[in-house]
């Protein structure tokens, strides 16, 4: 298998993450294919520096996290995309509305966070462990502890407003 | 409603998405061909253009200076090709500043550090450009009056009467808009620098 096909591997097996990082970063749907391009882009040009100390998936969230931050500062100087496919374009208009309403409860959530609650709670929904969080985020793991039980703290405070 | 209960929706997403291999050879190489195209065209664009509009005017008041005959007047000229110059360079260095992409291997909360940083920096250089913007705006109005005009604004009594007052009020409401709308941006990088810190 030459470098190329490892890296489409490796991102096929993580492209459903890779999508639902851009789509909590960004607002519009154009706006989060940019930024998956951005991403993908990103990691081919990184990809000779993947070090295997770490495991790949936590190397595509390290950089796949990293880019969306990039992003943000860039993101008011649009520019045309390559047309990607047309069903990952649908992503946020879910078939079920029980399904969409979640999706917007749970976009509407982490859009209150700041950058870093927003990290932790990406990597705690994709159920990594305490230790992988803190090496993607770079904090202590009982910094993650402490960070997340705030995160969830919050979130009952949040519901409990809107009840 | 827990934290943990999102997860559900989370995960009903991913099936979404993992359904289609999309991600092809061909796809990739065309992603890396046009992000390289548009690296360079954004550069190019926004950055250039920009520049040229302020370059043009700055030659074109240099070339018309003989016209400005009072000593007013060619303060106003000197000031106005000087902020004309400041400003690209100004916003050219910001936007830089901005672009860096930086190194993505590093940590997430390194990269987070670097934002806040480049954000609060971004602000001041922003604030700083919108208030020589505005001395811009009071000296080519001066200038365009005598060059187009041939009118000198200084001669005429009602411009020292109510340029004063009226600058005075629209700065104090300028200054106002501006801070506000910086303020939460700035906050919200403090803010979060702070929490990095800890």
């Amino acid at each position: 298998m030459d470098k190329a096909e490892t890296f489409i591997a490796a991102l096929q097996a993580n492209q459903g993450s890779i999508y639902k990082i851009a789509s909590l970063y960004t607002h519009e749907a154009e706006d989060r294919d940019d930024l998956v391009q951005e991403i993908i882009y990103q990691l081919w040009k990184s990809f000779d520096s993947f070090n295997q100390q770490s495991k790949l998936s936590t190397w595509i969230y390290r950089v796949a996290m990293n880019v969306a931050i990039y992003h943000l500062k860039v993101t008011k100087r649009k520019v045309p995309i390559v047309p990607i496919d047309e069903q990952l374009s649908n992503l946020p208009d879910v078939d079920n509305s029980q399904d969409e309403e979640q999706w917007k409860l749970l976009k509407t959530f982490v859009d209150k966070l700041n950058l870093l609650d927003k990290g932790l709670v990406i990597l705690y929904l994709e159920e990594k462990t305490y230790e992988e969080m803190a090496e993607i985020i770079g904090i202590s793991v009982s910094n993650v502890a402490t960070k997340l039980s705030r995160i969830k703290e919050k979130l009952k405070q949040q519901i409990s407003k809107q009840a | 409603m827990e934290l943990d209960d999102l997860k559900n929706s989370w995960h009903q997403a991913t099936g979404r998405v993992e359904k289609p291999q999309i991600i092809t050879r061909a796809m990739l190489e065309k992603i890396n061909r046009t992000k390289y195209r548009l690296r360079i065209k954004k550069i190019i664009t926004a950055e250039i253009s920009g520049s040229s509009v302020c370059l043009v005017a700055a030659l074109y008041i240099g070339y018309s200076f003989n016209k400005l005959d009072t000593a007013f007047l060619q303060v106003t000229g000197v000031v106005a090709i000087l902020l004309l110059l400041l400003l690209p360079t100004i916003s050219f260095v910001s936007i830089r500043q901005l672009s860096k992409a930086g190194n993505f291997n590093k940590s997430y909360a390194e990269t987070l550090k670097a934002f806040a940083v480049d954000k609060k920096r971004f602000i001041r250089l922003q604030k700083l450009n919108i208030t020589f913007s505005y001395v811009l705006l009071l000296t080519m109005i001066v200038l365009l009056v005598k060059l187009f005009g041939g009118n000198d604004l200084s001669e005429n009594k009602h411009f020292w009467l109510f340029s004063f007052p009226i600058s005075y009020i629209f700065l104090l409401f300028y200054a106002k808009w501006v801070q506000k709308y910086y303020q939460q941006a700035l906050q919200q990088a403090e803010e979060l620098l702070a929490e990095l810190n800890t």
